[in-house]
Parts: C-alpha cells; structure tokens; sequence
C-alpha cells in the first residue's frame, strides 16, 4: 500500500493545498506528516488548521516545539547571525499570530511517530534540530537509524529529499574493563537500513520552487520522491501583505531557503 | 601599473552633469583598493603632489565617470572640459579609453549608466559578520533589493582584513580580493569602508536594515579577537 510523507510545510498553505490535492489525486489515504507546521511563512493558523482538519499523523517539528518552549535553538541551528536574525524575527512575528488553540495542538505533537519497522521524525531520532545530510558519515546515519530500532527513518529538517541506503552495515561493539586487561568485542552485521527524507513541502531547497514529499510503497520499500509547482507569487503576495520581510519572498520565489541550513551535520544540540 | 618600471599615479575626475543627472560623488574605494596593492601610488588629487612635466616615467591611471560613450573614438572624443582639467595638472594622455568601444577594456560591460539609480552607504567602523556578508551579498546582486548592474564595496571582517567586492551585471561572478594591508584585531578598524550599488528600483532602506542585521556590535567583535589575539601572543618567541 503506498503512503505519503510530508515535511516542512513552514506556514505556506498554497503549497501545503497543492501537495495534499496530489496525493488525493492518487488516491492515497494514509499520509504522515514530519512537522514545521509553522515559521517564517505567512499562514500558520491555515496550516495547522489545515492539518488538525485532514487528521493528519503529524510528528513535532523544531519549529512546532520552540513556538511553544520559546525561542530556546541552540546556535548550531544558525549559520549566520543575519539568519538568526530572521530567524528570531519570523519567531516572533509566529508567535504573535498563532492562536492559543493551534499553538496547544503543536505542544501536544509527538517527537517521533512510530509504525512497525518505519520511523517517522522532523531531524533525526535524537532530537529534532538535528540534521541528516544525505552525505553525512555513513557509519553516523547507520548508528542514527539502527539505535532507534528502525529498518526506515523518514525525516525530513533539511529540506532536500533523498533516499540512502545503508548496505552491508556492521557495528562494532567493544567494551573495555579497566579491571581487566582483555577486551570483549561483538561486531554486529546489519541488514539494509534506509533513510528518506521527504524534503520540504512549503520552503524547498532543491533548487527548485516545487514542494516535494515522498510517497513510500510498505509491500515493495520503493520510495518516489514527488515534486509539486503550486502558486509561489500568492504566498510571496502574502508573505508581503503579513509585513514579514520582502526578502522573504524574494527568496522563495527563487526557490532559496529562507535560512540557510547550519552545515555540520555532525552536530548534535545538546541544549 | 604591475609591470611598470617606473612611479604609478591616480586621479578621479568627478565627471559632468548630464541632462539634469548628477554624477556620484566618489566613495573613494577605488583609491582605497589601488593604495593598498601599490602603496608607492601618487594621488594626483591632492595638490602637493601634482605631477610635473619633468616626471615622464609616471604612469597615471585617471577615471572619468561618463553617462554615455564619446561620440568619436581617441583623443578626438575627449570632453573639452576634461582635456583642460587634466592640462591644468600638467598631465596630457596619450590615449582615450571606453567601456564597450576600445578592445583593451571590457566589451560587455558598456551600461546605460543615464537611466540608472545609485545607492551607497559608508561603513566606516562596521565590520561584518562573514557568513551574513556572504549572504547579503548574494541577496544584493541577484536581485533581493532591486535589479543591480553594479556594486562594489570595502568590508572589514573580524579578523583584521578588508575585502574588495566587485560586481558587474555582464560579468560571471564577483571578484573578492583580500587587501594586503591587515589591521591588529583589536577593535574596529580605521580603514575606508564603503558599498555602492548602482541599479535599478533599489530599495535602498531595505539594504540598510539587511546590512544592520550582518553587522556585529562590539561583544560579538570581541568574542571573535579575543582568540585571535591570544594566537598572536602565543605564536610570538619568547624572550
């Protein structure tokens, strides 16, 4: 049976419309949903209204959990201080326009969802500022996916969409006793581990203005990687019209991130 | 100027109004950007040093801000009113050189400089957060603030050096070059410091806000010297 995962829709309802009538399209009933309902885009109330109205199975996005904790993303999430000035910027103005009643929905969204072999996180089953990078050391994203007791981890933070497989994995285990001097070692050989990421639905950054999500066959394992045009000029209209920065626009309407991504994929926020 | 054996000199003219257009004043990069890869440079502009017939080995690059191009090629196209300024300073080109008509410049970089706007901004003292440079950067010259044909700057990094950022629409990339002069890490710089954008419909208030939002205030400069500092005191040899 195929089903959709979305990621990222970030507040952008036209394209959070558009990728829904897609898979609709297809007749696709199942759909899960990896978070950032909201931030810098200009209809967080739609989005999340949009998203609590399908039913949607929706994990906590980095950006769903510092609307409801505050502003609290370590530095590692900037990568430079003018992005984390917008950053903090589309935090606020967020903040500001989200009803109470979305904002409880948000605090009540699970870090990770969780269905037979498949996991479904925001960044990564440790915590959802973390990101995978699909060249991200291959002997971390095996450890990332295997930990968590997973043969597929759908993620999505990044907002490019890929698929690696993680063939042929072993996991070398030695404990050392200071008492002793011998070494007990278990070397562990892994079956083929799989990590998805979905890529963004409401702020893409793979070159492109498209949405993208993936849709996942659970009989056969393929995974399609969709992409979407929706209408970019009436979410710029309204990002202008909301008095959120016109770069804003300029930027999705030349399919850029709003904030570049932090770079080192190896960094886990311990805050 | 690199290969010539003898003195280097630079003047800037101001250049002419023109159907009601003003020319821009001179932001000084330029000079700045010479005067640190030649320091020997002779600034003609300053009256002491004006050049004298006897000094033949002098080889003066002189700018002349123009809104259109000469009507005849040479020395026949100069502007009788730039002939008799450089005649006053004792200096009598051999050559006439135009963006888009001579082949030792630039072909493609001939603009229709009457029809368009101009912004700059002097950042004296500013010094730039790197990563948000890069980006206003991007921003600026693909177009986030207007449609820009030409920009160049000045930027002081936390580290001490100063950077040339130089963009013309027709060209492929920006030139970056690192000034050769750094100053000590240790608080905000004296050197020149300044953007110019040359365009259209730019919006100059949104530039400003952006670059306020790059720069670093003065615990954030501190916080970036401080181990810069400590380097520099831990590589010197002890005595």
């Amino acid at each position: 049976m195929n089903h959709a995962i979305i990621s990222c829709l970030h507040a952008n309802l036209p394209a959070a419309e558009a990728v829904l009538n897609d898979i609709d399209r297809q007749g696709i009933d199942t759909i899960t949903c990896l978070g950032d309902l909201v931030g810098y885009g200009p209809q967080p109330n739609e989005v999340v209204e949009l998203i609590r109205k399908r039913d949607i199975p929706t994990c906590q996005g980095c950006w769903d959990e510092d609307i409801i904790d505050g502003l609290n993303a370590c530095e590692c999430s900037y990568p430079s201080q003018l992005a984390e000035r917008r950053g903090h910027l589309a935090h606020q103005w967020t903040d500001d326009q989200l009803t109470d009643e979305n904002k409880s929905f948000l605090a009540s969204l699970p870090t990770s969802l969780r269905r037979d072999r498949l996991l479904f996180v925001h960044g990564s089953p440790n915590s959802q500022h973390e990101y995978l990078l699909p060249d991200m050391d291959a002997f971390a994203a095996l450890e990332r996916v295997e930990t968590a007791g997973a043969d597929i981890l759908f993620c999505g933070h990044t907002h490019q969409p890929y698929v690696r497989e993680l063939r042929d994995g072993s996991i070398r285990v030695r404990l050392q006793n200071a008492d002793h001097d011998c070494d007990q070692g278990e070397e562990l050989t892994l079956p083929m581990r799989k990590i998805v990421n979905a890529g963004s639905v409401g702020e893409p950054r793979h070159g492109s203005t498209n949405a993208t999500y993936v849709i996942h066959n659970d009989a056969t394992d393929e995974v399609e990687i969709k992409e979407v045009p929706y209408d970019v000029g009436r979410t710029c209209q309204a990002i202008v019209e909301a008095g959120l920065p016109k770069v804003f626009a300029w930027r999705l309407s030349h399919g850029f991130e709003f904030a570049e991504q932090a770079e080192d994929a190896s960094h886990v926020c311990e805050r | 100027m690199r290969s010539h054996q003898g003195k280097c000199g630079y003047l800037r003219l101001d250049g002419y109004p023109f159907n009601g257009l003003e020319q821009v004043s001179d932001s000084g990069i330029d000079k700045a950007f010479l005067k640190d890869q030649f320091p020997e440079l002779i600034d003609l502009s300053d009256s002491h040093h004006a050049p004298r017939s006897q000094q033949g080995d002098l080889l003066t690059l002189i700018e002349l801000p123009q809104f259109q191009a000469p009507q005849h090629a040479g020395l026949t196209g100069m502007d009788p009113r730039v002939k008799n300024q450089l005649e006053a300073l004792q200096l009598h080109p051999d050559r006439h050189l135009h963006f888009g008509r001579d082949p030792e410049l630039p072909n493609k970089d001939t603009l229709e400089f009457k029809k368009l706007e101009s912004f700059s901004l002097s950042l004296n003292a500013s010094v730039w957060d790197p990563p948000s440079l890069n980006t206003l950067w991007f921003e600026l010259v693909n177009g986030a603030y207007g449609d820009v044909y030409r920009a160049k700057a000045l930027m002081n990094l936390p580290d001490g050096r100063s950077m040339f950022f130089n963009w013309i629409v027709s060209q492929e990339s920006s030139q970056f070059l690192p000034l050769e002069e750094i100053s000590a890490p240790n608080g905000r710089p004296a050197s020149l410091s300044e953007l110019v954008v040359q365009g259209k419909h730019l919006d100059g208030l949104r530039i400003q806000s952006t670059i306020d939002l790059c720069l670093l205030n003065d615990a954030v400069l501190e916080m970036h010297q401080m181990p810069l500092r400590d380097r520099q005191k831990e590589a010197l040899p002890s005595t």
